[in-house]
């Protein structure tokens, strides 16, 4: 079992198969982070990436937004601030290497953004963006592992259904590892920040957080009502237990949850949608 | 009443209220409650960007659940796991709620 694991680690952390991160969003990271940089450098090098600059011009024009129409990456960048636009640049493609892979997932994965965004709105968090953007990788180890051992991925299903359990029981049993810690794996050589990273690698054991405790909760929390609300597909029928730590940590009411409920349902209708229109245009 | 996903919208649905343009509701509604849905309104509305409408009644069950009580039992296999732990028996207690609530609007829905 011990060898399994570490196998699947060395794939991981060596191999050059793996879907790599854009270096459009190393070069960003690294501008964000030098303080010396302007605005107008980042915006240069989104310019030099189409669809991206798409992407952020169709969101700064969002109605949510209700700016003045933007027709400028730095213009843009000012506005919707460099962090939103590390994240939009982020999930596009980590997202872009999970729908070409498996759809339920994907939709189960953006299902559990949309809670994230939605939990963090409704207790005033910071970095509602940052949890959002956690919400939407927190499976990415689910998908190294489809990739990576197709065959032990097929007998995870097969004993999940078989006998009932949970996918990160039958994970933990195949493969001695779970598809959080590959994904803290993955994270971690992407040099994603600590702040995703603790999110996707425990957010099915919050206590095991340190630092970036509430994000993980939320995501936590996000993943059970994504999972209750029965959209998307992650690989098992069965709502996980709501821990109490996470409940404890972000302070939450029977009121929060009924809210959150109803507000996840409506978003969930507009995002069938969504996804109605991607792959059944026949 | 139940909101539906435009790509579900079928011609003789009734819209229980008004449409608007890209989900902005301070602007002029596109289309008012009460018009029967047809064809060419359905693909007014793709052309303009339109998500998801209200319609009347509650016409898209789950798969496999014509009534709130198979609704329910949908849940409870879905929760099979957590209904011993609070939290699971209260969130499952809240989702039946919210179906109770939106799948019963049938009739007294109107007023509106």
């Amino acid at each position: 079992m011990e060898t399994k694991r570490s196998e699947l680690k060395n794939i991981i952390m060596n191999t050059r198969t793996l879907p790599t991160l854009p270096g459009i969003i190393r070069k960003l990271t690294q501008l964000s982070e030098n303080d010396k940089s302007s605005v107008q450098e980042m915006a240069r090098l989104v310019s030099s990436d189409q669809v991206l600059s798409a992407r952020i011009l169709r969101l700064v024009n969002s109605p949510s937004y209700g700016f003045y129409r933007v027709s400028t990456i730095s213009n843009a960048m000012i506005l919707l601030g460099v962090n939103v636009v590390k994240s939009l640049a982020m999930s596009s493609s980590i997202l872009g290497i999970m729908e070409k892979n498996n759809i339920g997932l994907w939709e189960h994965s953006l299902a559990v953004g949309v809670a994230s965004n939605l939990i963090s709105k409704k207790l005033g968090l910071p970095e509602s963006e940052e949890i959002a953007t956690a919400g939407l990788l927190h499976d990415i180890g689910k998908v190294i592992i489809t990739l990576n051992c197709p065959e032990e991925e097929a007998r995870v299903r097969k004993i999940a259904d078989e006998r009932h359990i949970y996918t990160i029981d039958a994970e933990r049993e195949i493969l001695g590892v779970d598809h959080a810690e590959v994904g803290g794996w993955l994270g971690k050589s992407w040099f994603l920040p600590e702040k995703l990273v603790e999110p996707i690698s425990f957010h099915h054991d919050v206590e095991l957080s340190r630092d970036h405790r509430i994000k993980t909760a939320v995501v936590h929390v996000a993943e059970v009502l994504s999972k209750a609300s029965g959209f998307g597909d992650s690989g098992d029928p069965f709502v996980p237990s709501l821990q109490s730590a996470a409940w404890d940590m972000l302070k939450l009411t029977d009121q929060h949850l009924a809210e959150l409920v109803c507000e996840l349902e409506d978003k969930l209708v507009e995002m069938k949608n969504f996804s109605l229109e991607t792959y059944e245009s026949a | 009443m139940q909101k539906i996903p435009l790509k579900k919208a079928a011609p003789g649905m009734i819209l229980a209220r008004d449409v608007y343009r890209n989900d902005s509701p301070a602007g002029m509604p596109a289309c008012g409650s009460g018009i029967v849905l047809t064809d060419v309104l359905i693909s007014r509305f793709e052309q303009i960007n339109v998500q998801a409408l209200y319609v009347e009644g509650y016409p898209l069950k789950e798969p496999g659940a014509a009534t709130y009580e198979e609704v329910a039992a949908i849940l409870d296999r879905r929760f099979e796991k957590v209904l011993s732990d609070p939290l699971g028996a209260k969130l499952n207690q809240i989702y039946k709620e919210y179906f109770k609530r939106a799948m019963g609007e049938e009739s007294g829905d109107e007023a509106k």
